[in-house]
């Protein structure tokens, strides 16, 4: 009789304490051979040798493709054991050999495609484009990594092939691993150990170590240095080791028990669906966890059903599993054929009908061997043990149901939900059931089809994880995200000013890429810019009175054959369902480009429409900051106001009636290609329109100074556009057809825009957000009053920007203190707004004041606050200034 | 029906547990031990109420019943029941003098009901 040896690093050994026992052909009783049994210091050799060639790295350190060598060197050294390892398997397992005989070719198949799939499409590194932290930019990626040591725990129904669904890729993604074969069946286990060794696998990558599964798990399932532990049994052992593995938090995945349903829909092509019912339970005498033992048969091919089935069944050849005529061979032990015995027991006394077999089978010419015959349970009752427990054995329960929806409930009144069938002629009819069943796996029209691609593995209490494909490949890696700041430089990073008095944020980042025409006559440039945009179908987006002005034709015009279509229906303070309605419409004209004529809610519309037009969905889907990763729809801005900056601007700010307020998209991606400033678009804007949208501009230009976000170049920006509004503003609001001036306007506006998309601003736009929103007040017009106000405020914070902003705005401060100049500034805004006529406080606006309390409480929660020079967290400061500007 | 003994070895402790489960549910009926699957491969024992069938072998224990179907206790021999109750492992533990498979003992019964 043959003798076998643990394997552990790299040695074949005798078990520390010398036992052994005896492996048995279940077909004849008869012994094959003597195995070393391990026990608790042989497991802790093998964990050890796990370890150290882990830590030593020269199979987990090795790249993907590095290790397909040594894989495939393995693969090649099982094919030269092949027909050694089809035949005991066979003899060990039960396992008829012309089913036995694919073992080797089918776990070969398994190392190799696994490897190969390892080294090709496994996401081993994987960048993340977008973070999802708008605070820290930087590059962030994430890279897979071994687990360390696995344990492999597997059973005895199909010794080889799961081994290898634990050692593959274990093996393959740079783990090592103890395998525990089951006590049965430890033979070719054991021969795969030589294989691997004659194909120079590292000693200690690979352990097999035989030997009781109560004593070994007990230290597999709690040894600290074992990382992961991969199980395929019985739930009730899986459970255990479930627990005991979360004492020192180790991975697991296990594959457990399973009661899976067949279902024989009413069309099904019945030769099909009996043979794949005979299959789908018989095969290898129902000792496959993903069995189909509940059939399931449609009411009305019922009783033809069953008596072919029947017919078949007993067709069926009960033999000596070497013998290449059996359909079925023996069961593993008598302790399986008990267990089967009883519950066929059950099955009776619990009133179901015994269709065929029952009884044990004897094999003509062997004496002994633990054969039983193939049994049908008609009429079985789903709640009965018989169709609720797993017997793992020979045995089908045939169940009645009337309706498709009957038979997917049946099929999941089950704690299990592991594998499953459907039998239909009618695919989206099998595929609907299909879709309704919870489990792993589904087969239509077949069953016990397992692949090295496709994954494996339980719903409910049929196990946790997957096996098989990249899927399986996953559940043997851990993940390491990798951050790198962007910007290395405490005084720029956000997150630890939290702890810091040091507010402003000295780096950055500018990205403002829009391509600016200006000028008279500047709309002649769009019919090239759609062109270099590679762009032939443009949308126009504009409002009512813009089109009533008819600038919207003019823009028609200049684009000659290139418009498809002018869509007027924007409102102000435009919602989500605004940019639904107008990308509906784009969509529908198949726009690829988009242009905007209007103000800053026409161009944010517009900006919506670009993000949902190219990413699909909604415009509620998109209302995010910073995940775009690749350029929008094309979009031309011709602004007709001089206030908001949208034309230039990572922002758009759209209405969202279930959040109730105003939310936004913030993008660098979504900044228009080309922003084009042609005075004549702004000729008409009424006197008040023009001064309040010039106060936005105002706001945007002085708060990208104060804010915590400023730096030198938006600076320079922001003081060029207050000293244009300053000197301009006054002469449009007298001579509104001054063109000169109302371009100045214009580029001041844009440089605003420019100025605050990468500097912020701060608390005045906070609060005149909140009065805009509760008491619809215009934007401009509310940030102009608490404008000066705020700038008081922040005095002590950012005296030297505000000194700056008193020169630009005419104020001589040659004479003065820093911060005597920086009130100057507060002064001054108020002196323009009054010469320009523009309201001076909110009473005049119509905000009650009982009611600016509340606004204190939302202004303080305004994104635009977390900029503020002055750090703001008190609402009564807020309901201060507020009360100033009443 | 035939009265034995030696069937069931009961640890200290476990016939309390048994009887406040069964106050706990108002049950009074035997309780039979028997082979069960619970899943893939290995077969184990557990404790189920039920009533007893002219078959079977009834021991009376420390004010409790139990039952095994004859064919049961030839194959697992006397069977040692304890309960443990330590680090999330709660629930009885079923072992015999001839092992029912390489995991006898490793997990934990409830009584099914």
């Amino acid at each position: 009789m043959e003798q076998y040896k643990l394997f552990i690093n790299g040695e074949f050994v005798d078990a520390a304490s010398g036992k052994t026992f005896e492996t048995i052909d279940p077909g004849t009783e008869v012994p094959i051979a003597t195995v070393a049994q391990a026990g608790k210091a042989d497991a802790e050799a093998a964990i050890a040798a796990a370890r150290k060639a882990f830590n030593k790295g020269d199979w987990s350190g090795l790249t993907p493709s590095a290790r397909i060598a040594k894989i495939q060197d393995f693969a090649d050294q099982l094919a030269q054991q092949g027909l050694r390892l089809a035949a005991t398997e066979s003899m060990e397992s039960g396992r008829i050999i012309s089913y036995a005989k694919y073992a080797p070719l089918l776990t070969i198949g398994l190392l190799r495609n696994l490897c190969l799939l390892a080294a090709t499409k496994f996401p081993w590194e994987e960048e993340i484009p977008v973070s999802g932290n708008v605070f820290a930019p930087g590059r962030e990626f994430i890279r897979r990594e071994p687990v360390g040591v696995c344990v492999g725990i597997i059973p005895w129904n199909l010794p080889l092939e799961i081994a290898f669904w634990k050692i593959a890729p274990a093996l393959i993604m740079g783990n090592t691993i103890v395998l525990k074969p089951a006590s049965y069946t430890p033979l070719t286990a054991l021969i795969a150990a030589e294989a691997a060794k004659a194909a120079g696998i590292p000693n200690g990558v690979i352990n097999v170590i035989p030997g009781p599964g109560g004593e070994l798990g007990n230290i597999l399932c709690t040894h600290p240095d074992v990382d992961k532990i991969a199980f395929t049994g019985s739930t009730e052992v899986g459970r255990e080791i479930m627990r005991m593995a979360s004492e020192t938090v180790k991975k697991v995945t296990l594959e457990l028990g399973g009661k899976s349903a067949n279902i024989i829909l009413d069309d099904a092509d019945m030769d099909l669906a009996v043979e794949g019912a005979v299959f789908g339970t018989f095969l290898h005498q129902g000792q496959l966890c993903e069995s189909g033992t509940r059939v399931l048969v449609s009411s009305k091919i019922y009783d033809e059903f069953l008596d072919k089935m029947k017919k078949r069944t007993e067709s069926l050849r009960i033999g000596y599993q070497m013998d290449p005529t059996s359909h079925m061979g023996p069961l593993i032990s008598k302790q399986q054929l008990a267990t089967v015995e009883r519950y066929v027991k059950l099955g009776k006394e619990e009133g179901a009908e015994l269709i065929t077999g029952g009884k044990r089978a004897e094999v003509k010419g062997i004496k002994g061997g633990f054969y039983y015959a193939p049994t049908i349970f008609a009429n079985v009752n789903n709640k009965m043990r018989i169709a609720q427990e797993e017997i793992f054995g020979p045995v089908v329960c045939v169940i009645k149901y009337d309706s498709d929806e009957e038979a997917v409930a049946i099929a999941n009144d089950s704690i299990y939900g592991l594998g499953g069938g459907v039998f239909s002629s009618n695919t989206a009819r099998a595929e609907r059931v299909a879709r309704g069943v919870r489990t792993g796996t589904m087969w239509i029209n077949n069953y016990h089809v397992f692949a090295d691609f496709c994954p494996f593995g339980g719903y409910k209490q049929s196990g946790v994880g997957r096996e098989f494909g990249l899927a399986g490949l996953h559940e043997y890696t851990q993940i390491k995200r990798i951050h790198v700041a962007a910007l290395a430089d405490h005084k720029t990073n956000i997150s630890f000013q939290l702890m810091s008095d040091y507010k402003k944020i000295d780096g950055f980042s500018y990205n403002c890429p829009t391509n600016v025409v200006a000028g008279h006559g500047a709309l002649s440039s769009i019919y090239k810019a759609v062109a270099d945009l590679g762009c032939r179908r443009a949308l126009i987006l504009t409002d009512p009175g813009v089109r009533k002005a008819g600038l919207a034709q003019l823009v028609k015009d200049a684009l000659v054959d290139f418009c498809v279509g002018l869509y007027d229906n924007i409102p102000s303070d435009p919602d989500l369902e605004t940019v639904d309605a107008a990308t509906a419409t784009a969509r529908e004209l198949k726009a690829d480009c988009i242009v905007s004529v209007g103000g800053g809610s026409v161009i944010d519309t517009a900006k919506g429409v670009c993000v949902t037009l190219k990413n699909g969905g909604r415009a509620n889907d998109h209302l995010n900051m910073l995940v775009l990763t690749e350029p929008q729809t094309p979009h031309i801005a011709i602004p007709t106001t001089a206030g908001t900056g949208s034309e230039v601007t990572s922002i758009a700010v759209l209405t969202s009636k279930g959040a109730g307020r105003k939310l936004f998209i913030v993008d660098a991606r979504i900044m228009p290609n080309v922003a084009i400033l042609d005075p004549r678009f702004t000729m008409s804007l009424p006197k008040e329109l023009t001064a309040s949208t010039a106060m936005d501009a105002l706001t945007h230009a002085i708060e990208a100074m104060t804010s915590t976000m400023a730096n030198k170049i938006c600076d320079g920006q922001a003081l060029q556009a207050i000293r244009l509004i300053n000197e301009n503003l006054p002469i449009v609001v007298a001579d509104g057809k001054n063109e000169k001036a109302r371009l100045n306007l214009q580029l001041a506006a844009t440089m605003a825009g420019w100025a605050f998309t990468i500097a912020q601003v701060g608390l005045a736009h906070g609060m005149a957000h909140t009065i805009g929103t509760l008491h619809h007040v215009p934007h401009g017009a509310a940030c102009g009053i608490v404008l000066p106000k705020v700038m008081r405020y922040n005095v002590d914070h950012a005296a030297d920007k505000l000194a700056q902003v008193a020169q630009a705005l005419g104020v001589n401060t040659a004479s003065m203190k820093e911060r005597n100049a920086a009130l100057a500034a507060a002064d001054a805004v108020e002196a323009l707004m009054k010469k320009v006529g523009h309201p001076m406080r909110l009473r005049d606006v119509g905000v009650p004041e009982e009611n600016l309390a509340i606004c204190a409480f939302h202004a303080i929660a305004d994104t635009a606050v977390l900029f503020n020079g002055r750090p703001v967290s008190d609402p009564n400061e807020v309901l201060q200034i507020y009360s100033q500007a009443y | 029906m035939e009265r034995e003994i030696s069937i069931i070895k009961l640890e200290p402790g476990v016939s309390q547990v048994i009887k406040a489960f069964l106050a706990d549910k108002g049950i009074q009926q035997p309780i039979r031990i028997e082979l069960n699957f619970s899943g893939c491969c290995d077969a184990s024992i557990c404790l189920r109420m039920d009533t007893i069938l002219e078959t079977d072998l009834t021991v009376e224990l420390e004010g409790l019943t139990f039952v095994i179907n004859r064919e049961a206790y030839q194959l697992v021999g006397e069977v040692t029941i304890s309960y443990v109750d330590e680090m999330g492992k709660k629930g009885f533990v079923l072992t015999s003098s001839e092992p029912v498979g390489e995991w006898a003992g490793f997990g934990i019964s409830d009584i099914k009901i």
